[in-house]
């Protein structure tokens, strides 16, 4: 009996829109309303990055977005997994190479499970996470850096995240003024 | 009751809080037509959040979530060894002190939104349990917990109003809906427990577990010495917290208060002043 398989018994969502049309948010809520009801596999929509093991990204990251997904990431104590919901989030979509995305989440968090669909059915969403619970399952617990901030440098042990996340970001908007 | 005995039940009681929110989530599930999670879950939760890795703002902040545990459990030890009723008031009111300067010592805005609103909890609720514990020392003419479950009479005969205003504001002790404004969770996202997580959150959770039963071992005390009406008062309460958590909105602040102070308190103090003149 060991704790790592209480990882899926209990997983906490945190879920982030990140310049999506609002429809698939809507099929993430359709999920945890009664007809599909995520709470029978001990699912609890959290809203909280501290207190969440799996985030669930909407949208094609806009560039204002990003800066954000990125401090959520973060703020998640490891272990951790991402489902990307969504054609746009997996993509990019409709929105693919405007000028004002990034083209899907995968371009600045590392990503676990692509969910397609526009919008993505509860039932496609619901085979995601569960899907995703077995990636978290075999995740280790070290501080994951991700592509994005991969050269920026971390200690081993004792992460201060708030740090690490300023010299990252410094990094990526050098030369911006915005 | 036995130091010992105490002791086990004190021991135990964390487990014995951990099923009564497991049937909780399962019953405001099936109030909601859902399945609902497994009666389980809170501990599948507690284990979890045992593995995760916990990431601290500060450690007086995390050392606050830790004090907050040990002092519900406390005061809980306090009514379950039967001793005095005021002094486990006080000291679960000590241990939301605790939480309300965790919350405070952070920067987060939702963190001391939540912590002023703890304040406003207990300004609302406080006097109505002191009343209450007045309330059975005028019954029973003792403020000793063994004394009071040894009543030959249940209390609640004499202070039907007070039970009224107790189960009331049930759902302000236990942060339910209408009152649930210290942790309301679509907006402040669960006030002062906010910045906890791993372990530290852990110690929040199993907190509220144990304050489940400090709150109904208190509607217990209302039975006296008849277990099974005291245990019946309890099923009740339970079920009446839950459909009232289920069918209302959370009010703001103003609300609450005033419900507290201008109904429940009013109510409370009439039945305490009827049964001095019928004493008398």
């Amino acid at each position: 009996m060991e704790l790592k398989q209480f990882r899926k018994k209990s997983p906490w969502l945190l879920h982030y829109n990140t310049g999506s049309c609002n429809g698939c948010d809507i099929e993430i809520l359709a999920c945890l309303a009664p007809k599909y009801d995520l709470e029978r596999f001990g699912i609890l929509n959290r809203g909280n990055p501290k207190q969440s093991d799996v985030l669930i990204v909407t949208g094609p990251v806009t560039k204002r977005a990003k800066a954000r997904l990125l401090r959520l990431y973060y703020e998640m104590p490891e272990p951790k997994v991402v489902v990307a919901v969504g054609a746009c989030a997996c993509t990019g979509g409709v929105f693919r190479h405007m000028y004002n995305v990034e083209n899907g989440v995968d371009s600045v968090i590392p990503v676990d499970v692509y969910v397609p669909g526009c919008a993505a059915r509860p039932e496609a969403i619901i085979d995601g996470v569960v899907k995703a619970l077995e990636i978290l399952e075999k995740k280790k617990k070290a501080f994951e850096k991700g592509k994005v901030c991969a050269s920026v440098p971390a200690p081993e042990k004792g992460v201060n995240r708030k740090s690490f996340l300023k010299k990252c970001l410094e990094g990526l908007y050098a030369g911006r003024r915005d | 009751m036995s130091f010992g005995l105490a002791l086990f039940l004190t021991l135990i009681s964390p487990v014995v809080g951990g099923f009564i929110y497991g049937l909780e989530r399962i019953v405001r599930a099936r109030m909601q037509a859902r399945l609902g999670p497994p009666l389980l879950q809170p501990f599948y939760d507690f284990l979890k959040l045992m593995e995760k890795r916990p990431v601290i703002v500060h450690s007086f902040h995390a050392f606050m979530g830790i004090m907050y545990l040990i002092g519900t459990w406390f005061a809980l030890f306090v009514l379950l060894s039967g001793g005095d009723l005021l002094v486990a008031i006080f000291f679960h009111l000590l241990s939301l002190a605790f939480l309300v300067v965790g919350g405070f010592s952070v920067r987060s805005p939702y963190s001391v939104i939540g912590a002023m609103r703890e304040l406003l909890h207990m300004v609302a609720y406080e006097p109505l349990y002191v009343l209450a514990a007045a309330g059975l020392y005028l019954t029973t003419g003792t403020f000793e917990v063994s004394k009071i479950l040894s009543a030959s009479t249940p209390p609640v005969v004499y202070l039907p109003l007070v039970f009224l205003a107790v189960l009331l504001s049930l759902p302000t002790l236990l942060k339910k809906s209408p009152f649930d404004l210290a942790e309301a969770h679509q907006e402040i996202i669960g006030g002062p427990e906010i910045e906890y997580s791993g372990r530290f959150y852990e110690a929040i959770y199993t907190a509220k577990w144990i304050e489940y039963v400090y709150t109904f071992f208190f509607v217990f005390l209302f039975a006296g010495s008849h277990y099974l009406l005291g245990a019946a008062l309890v099923v009740a309460a339970f079920f009446l917290v839950n459909l009232i958590d289920n069918v209302t909105a959370r009010v703001n602040f103003r609300q609450m208060v005033a419900f507290h102070w201008y109904v429940l308190i009013p109510v409370a103090i009439v039945n305490l002043l009827l049964l001095a003149l019928w004493r008398s």
